[in-house]
């Protein structure tokens, strides 16, 4: 067999790890950032009363949720110079990834919308709150509980959708996986470290949302 | 200048149909692989729902892309023997629907109801043919709309095989692109050729949903891919 | 003494539908009227047309002077005099019993939260859920809500009073607690608009009982001369079905 697995061999390279780390990081700290603005801009659109705006939140939705995210990326990124655009890979990443996201937080948010009643809306009313108090104060925290769970879920996905950025150029975790592979030829403690980073980055997501839960939702719910 | 895009038409149909056949092969072996995981997660002993734990837990937790470019890469290095791309495609998207699969087979054999088990029990089945002619039949009705997402989630990740070279839709667009002297209507065409794909399974899976009456399971199968 | 609420030749479509055919009333202070009649004839309509929360196509509603629809301001104003308990109580599920009543004061009348939570206790006392202040809707009865959501209306200190078929969810043995309190509410002297199926209620505690039909006024007149005499043929049906 003669492969023995040896972390020393890729210690040289656990600087460039750290940086990549960050690149993971923020990648998909803007990404969940940009759609959830996004996806809340689409979920709108998918209530409104204008069968046009429906119609157009719902292609939005299906063309995301059909459409690989590769090529997505891929679009963006060649398409940049074409507008006149000088996108970084950073940026065209960031965008590919939001645009993506942004499909599957729409769909989260309405999920959350629709589970509340039309009483709420109507007893706010006659009590008087305006659109913002009653947002505010008595839709907003039903449909955030509502949606907490899937939205956990969703910030993992798009931390790992983020290795696609490798494909084009971004010096992320999984491009680093790649080159220092390539270069060391440990391919199999380059996996195993890679793996353990992002392995981190979801079970801190996943005992954060855990943990955050605890103390927002006195109720004691359920929140898996 | 422009090229003639018709003519590349066929090519993409024939990758296209490559792309379905690589996704079509990893579904099968996950979906196989996800029922027997399924088995394991219910199973009696500690130690082997422990097991099933941690492999669902892993492949939930790391991308498929760096599995894909262990299995094409690394296996050759570690073990000796050649891995095609194509190999190694399959099995990297196997491994991911194997444990996305593995819940969804799970959840459909716990929406048959405990009086089920017992009902049959009672009348003297043993546990597998409890399993083949009562439980079985019963959970396939659940199981089957989220598989239908599951399929779609595969079929986007095979995208991923161009990036370790294997030449299906993705990496033929990119190649068409590059015969053309760049452009973005080879990747939109190639936008368009998944989407109606997907789309149109996706609609299939909605029959089906309304056929056995089952709402999917959409938390469990919305994987960015 | 001059009414509080004037309903003047209101109308009411819902696309071709006309719900409200010309609905013309006054009410006093302290008048305690109940709307009743056969599904479906616009009652729940007219009231939430008092409160805005429906539009009129015709016809206009005077609450205290001013012009109901005449403005979203007016409006606003109007909500912030007029307590609504709603069939399916509609207390907001994230937020404990005491606040859910302390809610629309603070926020919406902008009073301050010390003098808000005596008085919202006060009512609490009231409707004897005292014990109950700190629990959540979801932990509560259909009458303990509702119960609930009469505190939290009359927190804001209405003028008037509407109950939209308060009871008509509730379980038979809850029914009681409310109607007890809502009879408590009229011996205050207080003014209230009551639509309801619970006939005995009306003879008992109403002052006015109004019958509608199609849209329109029926009959209006005491409540135990009604179910004694109805003038109309209609009003006779109908009370004479119920009691059946």
């Amino acid at each position: 067999m003669g492969y023995t697995f040896t972390l020393r061999t890729i210690y040289p390279y656990l600087g460039e790890l750290g940086h990549a780390a960050w690149l993971t990081l923020s990648l998909s700290l803007l990404s969940i950032g940009l759609s959830l603005i996004v996806g809340a801009g689409v979920a709108v659109l998918r209530r409104s009363r204008s069968r046009l705006l429906r119609a157009l939140g719902t292609a939005y939705v299906e063309v995301m949720r059909n459409t690989p995210l590769l090529v997505i990326l891929y679009i963006i990124y060649f398409a940049g110079p074409g507008l006149g655009l000088r996108l970084s890979s950073f940026a065209a990443a960031v965008i590919g990834l939001s645009l993506n996201s942004a499909g599957y937080m729409a769909e989260i948010l309405r999920a959350g919308l629709i589970a509340i009643s039309a009483g709420q809306f109507e007893a706010a009313d006659a009590q008087g709150f305006s659109r913002l108090q009653t947002f505010r104060y008595i839709i907003f925290p039903q449909v955030f509980r509502t949606i907490y769970a899937p939205l956990g879920n969703q910030i993992i996905a798009v931390i790992l959708a983020s290795s696609l950025a490798s494909a084009v150029a971004v010096d992320e975790v999984t491009a680093w996986m790649q080159t220092t592979g390539s270069t060391s030829f440990r391919f199999f403690e380059t996996f195993v470290v890679a793996a353990i980073v992002y392995l981190v980055l979801c079970q801190l997501v996943n005992l954060g949302r855990l943990a955050l839960g605890r103390l927002l939702f006195r109720q004691g719910e359920s929140l898996r | 200048m422009n090229p003639d895009w018709l003519s590349y038409g066929p090519l993409m149909l024939r990758a296209a149909g490559l792309t379905l056949w690589l996704s079509w092969l990893a579904m099968l072996i996950g979906a196989l692989g996800g029922t027997g995981i399924a088995f394991l997660r219910t199973s009696r002993f500690r130690g082997l729902r422990l097991l099933a734990l941690l492999y669902t837990e892993f492949f939930r937790s790391v991308p498929i892309l760096i599995v894909m470019f262990f299995c094409y890469f690394g296996v050759p290095l570690v073990f000796g023997f050649d891995v095609s791309s194509f190999a190694a495609a399959t099995i990297a998207l196997a491994l991911h629907a194997s444990s996305t699969m593995s819940e969804v087979v799970r959840a459909g054999i716990e929406s048959v109801g405990r009086g089920q088990w017992e009902a049959a029990q009672a009348a003297g089945m043993d546990r597998v043919q409890v399993m083949r002619y009562i439980i079985g039949p019963q959970a396939i009705r659940v199981v089957l709309p989220p598989s239908v997402g599951v399929f779609i989630t595969t079929l986007k990740e095979s995208s991923l095989a161009s990036i370790i070279g294997f030449i299906e839709l993705t990496k033929t667009g990119l190649l068409v692109r590059e015969s053309t002297d760049g452009g973005l209507v080879p990747l939109l065409a190639l936008a368009a050729l998944y989407f109606i794909i997907n789309y149109a399974i996706s609609l299939v899976g909605g029959r089906l949903e309304r056929r056995f009456h089952i709402g999917s399971r959409s938390d469990l199968v919305g994987a960015m891919g | 003494m001059s009414p509080v609420l004037t309903l003047d030749g209101v109308v009411k479509r819902f696309g071709a539908r006309t719900i409200l055919d010309g609905i013309s009333m006054d009410v006093s202070p302290g008048e305690i009227v109940c709307f009743v009649g056969p599904s479906g004839t616009g009652k729940s309509t007219l009231l939430r047309c008092v409160n805005g929360l429906e539009a009129l196509q015709g016809g206009r509603i005077i609450f205290e002077g001013r012009n109901v629809h005449e403005s979203a301001r007016s409006i606003a104003d109007v909500r912030k005099r007029v307590g609504m308990i709603f069939q399916h109580f509609n207390l907001y599920p994230h937020l404990t019993a005491l606040e859910n009543v302390m809610l629309a004061p603070v926020i919406v009348h902008k009073e301050a939260k010390p003098a808000v939570e005596e008085r919202a206790r006060a009512l609490f006392d009231k409707v004897r859920l005292s014990h109950r202040i700190n629990a959540y809707p979801a932990q509560l009865s259909g009458g303990e809500q509702q119960r609930v959501a009469i505190a939290r209306a009359l927190a804001a200190n209405p003028h008037l009073l509407m109950f939209d078929e308060p009871t008509s969810a509730l379980d038979p043995e809850t029914v009681g607690d409310v109607l007890a309190v809502m009879r408590d509410l009229a011996e205050e002297g207080r003014t209230m608009l009551v639509v309801t199926h619970e006939i005995r209620f009306a003879v008992d505690v109403g002052t006015r009982m109004v019958f509608m039909d199609q849209g329109k006024i029926v009959e209006d007149s005491d409540p135990k001369e009604m179910l004694a005499n109805a003038r109309t043929d209609r009003a006779r049906q109908f009370l004479s079905s119920i009691r059946g």
